[in-house]
């Protein structure tokens, strides 16, 4: 039986039926073209799928859609303020150069963001392990540990 | 195999919780965060025919602590929360501790304390430091409310001692005494948070240079994460020495059953439950000496 | 290079944009009307004949829209080895026989994944199962199984390299060692899972846009086992995930997605779960090396004698390359006047390696560097120094194989030492620390034309438009690597426009020239960026041309592009702005638009490779003696890419390559039981956190490579070398412990210290 589901998106209102098996993840990519939320391994371990949920970073395919019911949910669509204008973890990550195949991006700037949301000046060791739920294969990390750092020195002014 | 299928309910109360479990028998399964059970299912190792989340049951979510009745931690109370509330820190830093090395942020954000438990999984972090302090869970059930030591629930690889229509309403961790120190230490082949191929978990009571109680928990050498009573009444009684350390720390890897996976070989196994038995030991006392 | 306006300095890549907001279109994001959803059915068993395959049940499923069978595929062998059609060894699907766990049998289409995945289900497949082996000293045995009836033993190709006298070096020699070295197969993990989404047109024409490095190669492989014609075949690459050599063949659920495209008249797409990549994918060899080295007293290098079996799996894939090229990695770095190479590329019932960043490089030089830190430490030579006393240099030569045309390799071993303060860190580490060296040498770019492309190598065009802009068309494909970037810089500086005022179309083969053959062998800066300079020198001499008449120039003026103007060489007034040139020359010609072609070939420049770079990188680890745990403190890294393009791009490179050379080295591997793959999540596939990664700091030597585009060469791939030898070595530095038996664990180190039994 499919549920009657209700929640928000980047702030956009949702009213879906949805079978209860279906992934967050899933409804996401297929059914609401949310696309920039990728999945990478579907066990939570590359967080290529990582949104936030009331404000809290979580694997969208360790989600059901079901669960999202009366919540509200961001993806990497709902960070940049317009079209034109880019929130300025995406702009620190393009400067410094984090970003290569741009697979984990996405991921890398939600839990950059919800680390930055907790605390502004955060020290090297508190950013690694922030992204201990965020794999990347391109840049060894370096650099988005960097541009998460310099995010929160933009975000404190 | 076949077609992942299934019912969801989400009740708002645990009455209503159990009426379900009752109603819909085998093949029910009830979901805190689903961090492990979501990839049980897609990998078609578990097939639910009902799912029902706990989501909704706002008394599931609550972390108390009184020193009378110790802490308590709801079955929907996330990793992450238990890993950062003060008073958790405060007294109980070691249930802290393993609940901020349990996976990885969004994990910790979404799974539970209690579901970690409840998965019955060998190498499951939290269990060795709530094993040593003696922890109980809260189960609730058809014939009601009741109690069970957290060291009688575990009966085999994934498989706990909850009965059909029963469930885990939260876990209570006594107040240890004063002059208690715990520690927990674990090891895998890549950095500190990850799964992990061996956990050890040190509990003394100091009195004094003496030891009045001593309590270790092996995690992932064994079908079930363990205490290691042979290696405890070595130390019971004693000065802690490092002689006496050492020889509780043979002991305890002598009671452990590790066996070879992919994670680690049962002889390097047994070799590290000594090694971090030691070191476990040693902070654990170094912890009792601070209060 | 002062003069440079872009090149050279950090210039931010130019899809970052669309990268950091999630608009970026990788191939799993494409959806298009009526598409259907495929799924593969692997073969469960490492060895088979396949007797019968039902799929009545199957497709009697609602949903299922196509099923197939090798038997329903035209049975055309393929394989990137074109020029030795014998080497073709893999069918698209299986047909008769499967030789590894995850070998495709079938293919199922259907309206969603969840049918598809249940039909694979219902198909039933009956396997007469054959005797396997799965490591090269049982497939090479007299008697072992074999796997393909046209190698008898097992063994595909070899290959041989020769020079000097190897019988009289060795008796030259003072000193000698023999070592045998066994390296691991590990995974790309790139984070995107492959993925391809097939479209047939009303002639039946395909349109396949596919996760892939090499859209030429799967052009041409496509159209030849569908039985088409090439251009009845169109390749597009959207952005793509990552690669690192495990997107550069056709796969065959590209096949599938093309064939039942045409079947069903339906948009197919397939796309991998990480499972699948980790049970199934290609890899990294295994390999087997055994090695002899002879030396004078005095630490001079007078032999080697070298002989690596390489564990290919089932089929050929990438192998006979790798081959080749780890003879020649072997033969690289230091000056070895005789020299013998034998290798030998065995099948095995396992998962097929390919390539994979370093190609055969990191294997080759695991060896070769951990022997000569083993000879350093025998003949009571600093490891620094031996090299440096026997390190290649501008203008050698491996004879009949390849010539250094730039070589920094001293200049990096200097100063990778200085930055670390190596000689007095070396003898003062204690308690479970220890610093060690490992070095690379690396190609840019191939030479041997094993895939017979009728092409040039790299090819561009480029349009010039009146409004001052410019449309670089080009096959060459970013894989992440930032190779359009790189591109853009280039022409950006060869005519003296912005980087915005270049539009980019790329990897599109029915849109971009005739050919580029992809993303690998760290070919794409060197030879497109070449390509790229041919077409803007073909754009200049035209508006040169214009521009001298129009201003009346004296014929011995200089001409240049610069700051979005053409005129004579320092003297911006003589001349006028780019756009308003190309309006001229176009003028001139009647309305012609001004369109150039240009290409580059490698010709003259031996077998291997055009260029080669040259690096030295030294770790400090930490080791934890009662557990066998390692910590790597901190990497050292000097490197010669000759002319750096963009630094920030450079450093990317050698961060990422750190990672995973820090995995190869301590922490990936597969973990097998009877060729099937145990570890298939990233929970126990264990690639570095960005809290294992250690700190680091790197120093460019820079070089001009003649035969570069503004003498670059290869930055990155190489860097996939040096990290395991060098850790290897800090490990025994630390310990005591000698590895030449990849990966590093802590269970070796332990057994190896004598604190554990085996």
């Amino acid at each position: 039986m499919k549920h009657h589901i209700r929640f928000k998106v980047n702030g956009d209102q949702y009213d879906l039926a949805v079978d209860p098996w279906r992934t967050l993840n899933d409804l996401l990519r297929e059914d609401l073209n949310l696309t920039g939320t990728k999945f990478g391994c579907g066990t939570g371990d590359c967080g290529a799928c990582t949104v936030m949920l009331d404000g809290k970073t979580i694997n969208s395919c360790l989600t059901l859609a079901v669960e999202v019911d009366r919540r509200e949910v961001t993806t990497v669509e709902g960070l940049a303020p317009s079209g034109e204008e880019l929130h300025p973890i995406q702009e620190t990550f393009i400067e410094k150069g984090a970003i290569q195949c741009g697979f984990c991006t996405p991921g890398m700037e939600m839990s950059g963001l919800f680390l930055l949301n907790g605390k502004k000046t955060p020290t090297e060791s508190e950013i690694r392990t922030a992204l201990s739920g965020n794999l990347c294969r391109c840049t060894g990390y370096n650099k988005i540990v960097d541009a998460i750092a310099e995010t929160g020195k933009k975000m404190k002014k | 195999m076949s077609k992942i299928q299934f019912e969801y309910f989400a009740p708002e109360t645990i009455e209503e919780t159990v009426a379900l479990l009752q109603a819909h028998g085998e093949g029910c399964h009830v979901m805190a965060g689903g961090t492990d059970l979501l990839v049980k299912i897609q990998h078609r190792v578990t097939h639910p025919k009902v799912l029902v989340g706990l989501g909704k049951i706002k008394e599931l979510k609550r972390i108390s602590f009184s020193l009378k009745s110790g802490l308590t931690i709801g079955a929907m109370a996330s990793l992450a929360d238990v890993a950062a509330h003060p008073k958790i820190k405060k007294h109980f830093p070691s249930v802290a501790h393993a609940a901020a090395s349990t996976a990885n942020v969004q994990v910790r954000n979404k799974g539970t304390v209690v579901g970690n438990i409840c998965n019955a999984s060998p190498s499951a972090d939290n269990i060795p430091t709530l094993l040593v302090l003696g922890s109980r869970v809260n189960i609730a059930g058809p014939d009601g409310e009741t109690r069970m030591p957290l060291a009688d629930f575990f009966l085999g690889p994934g498989i706990s001692a909850l009965k059909p229509g029963q469930f885990v309403t939260s876990l209570n961790v006594p107040v240890p005494e004063t002059h208690t120190g715990t520690a927990y230490l674990s090891l895998s082949q890549r950095g500190q948070l990850d799964c992990s191929a061996v956990g050890v978990a040190a509990m003394v009571v100091m009195d004094k240079n003496k030891c009045k109680d001593a309590r270790i928990a092996v995690g992932a050498c064994a079908p079930i994460p363990m205490r290691t009573t042979a290696a405890e009444k070595m130390l019971i009684g004693k000065p802690l020495t490092h002689k006496a350390i050492e020889a509780a720390a043979v002991r305890a890897s002598k009671e452990t059953k590790p066996i070879t996976d992919v994670r680690a070989s049962a002889a390097y196994r047994w070799k590290m439950v000594a090694v971090l038995t030691i070191r476990a030991l040693i902070e654990a006392q170094k912890n009792a000496r601070k209060q | 290079m002062e003069d440079n306006t872009i090149i050279g300095k950090d210039i931010p890549r130019t899809d970052g944009r669309v990268k950091a907001t999630g608009e970026a279109i990788y191939t799993d994001d494409i959806k298009l009307p009526g598409m259907l959803h495929g799924k593969l059915l692997r073969s469960p068993v490492a060895h088979a004949r396949i007797v019968n395959i039902d799929v009545r049940k199957a497709r009697a499923l609602p949903g299922v829209k196509c099923i197939i069978t090798g038997a329903d595929t035209p049975k055309i062998k393929f394989g990137n080895w074109r020029l030795f059609p014998a080497t073709q060894d893999e069918f698209p699907l299986a047909v008769d026989r499967v030789r590894f766990i995850g070998d495709e049998v079938a293919a199922v289409a259907a309206i969603d994944r969840e049918t598809a995945r249940e039909a694979l289900e219902l198909i039933k497949v009956e396997y007469e199962e054959l005797p396997a082996v799965f490591d090269v000293d049982s497939a090479t045995a007299k008697g072992a199984p074999v796997l393909h009836e046209n190698s008898p033993s097992n063994i595909s190709i070899d290959r041989k390299i020769q020079y000097g006298d190897i019988e009289k070096g060795f008796a030259e020699s003072d000193y000698m060692h023999e070592d045998v070295f066994t390296v691991h197969a590990v995974s790309h993990a790139y984070l995107e899972p492959c993925s391809s989404v097939a479209q047939a047109d009303i002639d039946g024409r395909i349109t396949l846009w596919t996760s892939t490095q090499t859209p030429y190669i799967v052009q041409c492989l496509l159209a030849a086992t569908l039985g088409l014609r090439e251009n009845d075949v169109r390749v597009i690459k959207p952005y793509v995930g990552g690669g690192f050599g495990g997107k550069m063949e056709l796969r065959p659920w590209e096949f599938c997605a093309a064939f039942m495209a045409r079947k069903t008249g339906r948009p197919v797409k397939f796309t991998l779960t990480r499972e699948e990549e980790l049970a199934c994918g290609r890899r990294r060899h295994a390999m087997k090396l055994h090695s002899k080295v002879g030396f004078k007293k005095d630490g001079t290098l007078v032999a080697k004698d070298l002989k690596i079996l390489l564990d290919g799996g089932a089929y050929n894939s990438m192998g006979p390359t790798a081959t080749f090229l780890c003879g020649n990695f072997g033969a690289m770095l230091y000056r070895y006047p005789n020299y013998r190479f034998f290798g030998q590329h065995v099948y095995t019932n396992k998962p097929p390696a390919g390539a994979m960043r370093g190609f055969g490089a990191p294997q080759s030089l695991f060896a070769a560097e951990t022997q000569m830190n083993i000879a350093a430490k025998e003949l009571g030579i600093d490891p620094i120094d031996i090299r440096i006393k026997n390190a290649m240099v501008t203008g050698d030569e491996i004879p009949d194989v390849a010539t250094i045309s730039s070589c920094g390799f001293i200049e990096s071993l200097e100063e990778v030492a200085k930055m670390c303060d190596w000689k007095k860190k070396r003898k003062n580490l204690k308690n479970g620390k220890g610093l060690g060296v490992g070095c690379y040498s690396f190609i840019s770019g191939g030479v041997f034309n094993w895939f017979n492309t009728q092409y040039p190598f790299s090819s561009a065009e480029i349009r010039a438009f009146a409004d001052g802009t410019v449309h670089l068309l080009t096959m060459a494909s970013d894989i992440g690597q930032g190779s359009d970037t790189a591109l853009k810089q280039i022409l950006a500086e060869e005519l003296g426009l912005k980087m915005a005022d270049i539009r980019l179309t790329a990897a599109d083969t029915a849109m971009t020239p005739q050919a580029d053959l992809g993303t690998w062998g760290s070919r794409v800066t060197l030879m497109a960026g070449n390509a790229v300079i041919d077409a803007a020198r073909k754009i200049k001499e035209q508006l040169f041309g214009a521009v001298s008449a129009k201003f009346n120039l004296n014929v011995i003026f200089d001409m240049e592009c610069r700051d979005g103007r053409v005129h004579a060489a320092g003297k911006p007034d003589r001349g006028m702005s780019f756009g308003d040139a190309v309006a001229f020359v176009q003028k001139t010609n009647r309305g012609e638009p001004l369109v150039a072609r240009g290409s580059y070939t490698p010709r003259g420049k031996g077998l291997v490779s055009p260029a080669f770079s040259f690096g030295a990188q030294v770790a400090e680890v930490d080791v934890d003696k009662e557990t066998g745990n390692v910590k790597v403190n901190k990497m050292w890294t000097a490197h010669d890419c000759g002319t750096v393009l963009n630094h920030m791009a450079v450093e990317g490179q050698l961060e990422g390559s750190i990672q995973m050379g820090l995995g190869y080295a301590l922490s990936e591997q597969f973990v097998m039981d009877n060729g099937r793959t145990l570890n298939t999540t990233f929970l126990d596939y264990k690639m570095p956190h960005a809290m294992d990664m250690p700190p680091g700091e790197s120093a460019c030597i820079e070089t001009y490579e003649p035969e570069g585009p503004m003498g670059a060469k290869e930055a990155g791939e190489g860097l996939a070398s040096p990290t395991a030898p060098a850790i290897a070595e800090a490990v025994f530095h630390a310990t005591g412990y000698r590895c030449k038996d990849l990966p590093i664990t802590p269970e070796k180190i332990l057994k190896g210290l004598g604190k554990l039994e085996d």
